[in-house]
């Protein structure tokens, strides 16, 4: 994964922006900008506004964004393969989903059927997504973001119920088939060895924009006030930052 | 300490804390029914209650099925209604559910026809399609519609955004709903039909009073001449079916169940089209409004009868019912709740409150109209019996999903410091809620002759004067759904979201 901040091509500026819902402003005047090919990871406490910023992009890129929402945004009731079909629902006629629920149509059954071997859900297809464990439902969400195919992969912490091996395989496997990627997670070392360049929110506000190579653990701990007290540890390895399975989950900051 | 030290000890039930505020809420109730008692007529009419009584008890010990005539008829046909009735019903009730929350007129309209009793509308169907299964069906499937499309609206409501939130843009509303909200709201959703269904039973075996052929009809006629234990057999397969109803309305039997009853159904009236337009062109509407003759109205108006007593006695039996309900809730929900008695105890409690809620209220107070005479009395009786025990069901179920934070109380510790302050605002929400439906009841109590609206109603339905039965029918349905605002207001906010199949 050769650093790609020359690529350049801009597929999105924000100058000065508030961002927020409705009359609430998360992040005010946010300056940023996001090129083509560049692979972000996106920082910060819990509560810091990474889903708003995220909510944000996908809002301005619209139809070339494959997205991946933080609690997965997954109905318990369907299988695991209408959850990853519904990708796609936009494609096809209301009549061919209505079928679709009725019985498996030919095709997407086929491509669904390969995406899950991807991800690690062969066999589960005709299961419900209720009766998953927190990582297979993880792995479902990401897969209906690939099954999406489009060109920018957002996601709100996709890898953060997952083991570190497979949170490596995931992301490899989010590389390859987008050109570009913003993805919100908790791992400090993942954001350092994965990504092009980093976002850091603190408090409302964007406090790291660099390129990956020139940051280091410490610089991303300094964005987590409970690690402020124990800062002298730099290397205490996870525990310093929150885990995200811990945290109380921010909902309504989709 | 002295005890001009001492904070201000309160006074009766004084604060503002959950419990006396609920507890002054109660007696003001309770007041209010005790204060108003007198103006009701509660005499007993008949000469000898008690020998009746003891041989209607004797006809339900030793009941006599060799002398019920074709019961599994009579059975088959009471599950066909309620089956086709809630289907039906579904069916007109869920595309309204999508709309209700946009459209004013349909939410009004809704409230319309709940507000109107099962009964009185297989009383207005008779008029056209006579006694067939087309008015059983209609007379189900009308007022549940309308309870369908506010419950399902609610449902729907409160599925989660999540799932539809995450969806790529440009799919279509239709897709949306299959895949984003639907499966989201599907179990809540079938247990509510579920629901329904079973209320469905018991209105379907009510259709009988009006002379439908389903297993009230048998009931009644059974009751009245005096034969109690063919009255006393056929009670007994009526709980039979609510008892077994686990069984068979199982899932995969219901469409062997839809296909069997098409036939009980039968045989289908010749809908006359000219007969049913005139009927709702012409026959509902007063003579005078049709013709535009003012005078003529204000004469139409004269001649209806005088409604304040009925109003007032409809009003008077409900709120009498609600707090009659309310004492025999409180009275019965410890018999079958775990946390007190013994096993013996227990069971016979829960087979007691089984027993008072699935017999259909107009049937209780048919039996007490049959030994008290026609008064407030009997009718009092059969709303609030049926409906505390309704409540105290609920309330017992409850209850046993508490853990007593103390263990080792005593009984009446447990009871008042432990379980009565955690149940008890949901006991007075489901009262609350079941007000509005002992009102709707009490209306159609008039017709076994208790004088209510609903004695009017079935007056003129008999006196073919349908203007003034549709007039009253709409007395009847704006007081109920006034009811129902004001029941809303008193209704504790303690309770969060409800179950919709408690109500």
């Amino acid at each position: 994964m050769a650093p790609t901040e020359h690529t350049n091509e801009p597929l999105l500026t924000l100058d000065g922006v508030d961002l927020g819902h409705g009359e609430r402003v998360v992040l005010p005047r946010v300056h940023l900008h996001l090129a083509r090919g560049e692979r972000v990871a996106l920082l910060g406490p819990s509560g810091a506004g990474k889903s708003t910023l995220l909510a944000a992009l996908r809002e301005r890129l619209g139809g070339a964004v494959a997205w991946c929402p933080q609690h997965h945004g997954l109905v318990p009731g369907l299988a695991v393969y209408h959850n990853v079909y519904m990708g796609r629902l936009a494609e096809h006629s209301a009549l061919a989903n209505l079928w679709n629920l009725v019985r498996p149509l030919r095709g997407p059954w086929g491509e669904v059927a390969a995406l899950c071997e991807l991800v690690g859900l062969d066999g589960l297809m005709r299961r419900p997504v209720g009766q998953l464990s927190g990582g297979q439902r993880q792995r479902t969400a990401i897969a209906r973001a690939l099954y999406q195919q489009r060109e920018v992969f957002l996601g709100d912490e996709p890898v953060a119920s997952v083991d570190p091996h497979q949170a490596h395989r995931l992301l490899g496997l989010i590389e390859q088939r987008h050109t570009t990627s913003v993805i919100a997670l908790h791992q400090r070392e993942l954001a350092l060895t994965r990504f092009d360049r980093v976002w850091g929110l603190r408090d409302g506000r964007l406090v790291i924009d660099a390129p990956a190579s020139t940051l280091s653990l410490d610089d991303l701990d300094a964005l987590y006030p409970d690690a402020d007290d124990t800062a002298a540890s730099a290397e205490a390895p996870e525990p310093a930052a929150p885990s995200p399975a811990s945290l109380p989950c921010s909902r309504g900051r989709a | 300490m002295s005890d001009a030290a001492l904070p201000r000890r309160p006074a009766w039930l004084a604060g503002r804390a959950t419990g006396p505020r609920l507890a002054r809420h109660t007696l003001t109730l309770i007041a209010l029914a005790l204060l108003l008692a007198p103006l009701a007529d509660l005499s007993v009419v008949t000469r000898d209650p008690w020998t009746e009584l003891g041989r209607m008890l004797q006809g339900l010990a030793w009941p006599d099925f060799a002398s019920v005539e074709s019961p599994f008829h009579a059975l088959g046909l009471t599950v066909s209604v309620a089956l086709w009735g809630t289907l039906a019903g579904v069916v007109l009730g869920f595309p309204l559910a999508l709309l209700f929350a946009r459209s004013r007129l349909v939410r009004a309209g809704c409230a319309f026809v709940r507000a109107i009793h099962e009964l009185f509308w297989a009383l207005l169907f008779l008029q056209v399609f006579g006694l067939s299964a087309l008015t059983a069906l209609a007379a189900l499937a009308i007022p549940y519609a309308g309870i369908f499309a506010k419950v399902f609206a609610e449902i729907l409501e409160q599925t989660p955004r999540a799932p539809a939130d995450a969806l790529p843009p440009g799919v279509g509303r239709l897709s949306r709903f299959l895949y984003a909200e639907l499966p989201l709201a599907w179990t809540q959703l079938a247990a509510y039909i579920r629901y329904r269904f079973e209320c469905g039973l018991r209105a379907s075996v009510l259709l009988g009073f009006v002379g439908l052929p389903t297993l009230g009809f048998q009931l009644e006629t059974a009751f009245r001449e005096g034969r109690y234990p063919e009255a006393g057999a056929l009670l007994w397969c009526f709980y039979l079916l609510i008892a077994t109803l686990p069984w068979w309305s199982h899932r995969r039997l219901v469409p062997l169940l839809l296909v069997g009853g098409v036939f009980l159904l039968g045989p289908w009236p010749a809908v006359d089209g000219g007969l049913l337009w005139r009927f709702v062109s012409q026959d509902l509407w007063p003579a005078p409004l049709l013709a535009g003759d003012g005078a003529g109205l204000v004469d139409w108006f004269a001649s209806i009868p005088e409604l304040a007593p009925a109003i007032g006695n409809t009003l008077l039996l409900a709120l009498l019912g609600t707090v009659g309900a309310l004492l025999v809730a409180m009275a019965l929900w410890p018999l079958a709740s775990r946390h007190f008695g013994h096993p013996a105890s227990r069971l016979a409690g829960r087979g007691l409150l089984v027993l008072l809620r699935s017999t259909p209220e107009l049937m209780l107070a048919f039996v007490f109209l049959l030994l008290l005479g026609p008064s407030l009395l009997p009718a009092w009786l059969a709303l609030a019996l049926h409906n505390g025990a309704l409540i105290a069901f609920l309330v017992a179920r409850h209850a046993d999903g508490l853990e007593p934070g103390m263990p080792g109380l005593p009984a009446s510790g447990r009871l008042a410091y432990e379980l009565l302050p955690r149940v008890y605002p949901s006991l007075l929400a489901l009262l609350y809620y079941r007000a509005e439906v002992i009102l709707r009841e009490t209306a159609i109590l008039g017709m076994l002759g208790v004088a209510t609206l609903g004695y009017y109603i079935d007056e003129n339905f008999q006196y073919l004067m349908f203007d003034t039965a549709a007039f009253l029918l709409l007395v009847t349905a704006g007081l109920n759904i006034a009811v129902d605002a004001l029941s809303r207001r008193l209704r504790p906010r303690e309770v969060p979201q409800e179950d919709p199949c408690l109500r």
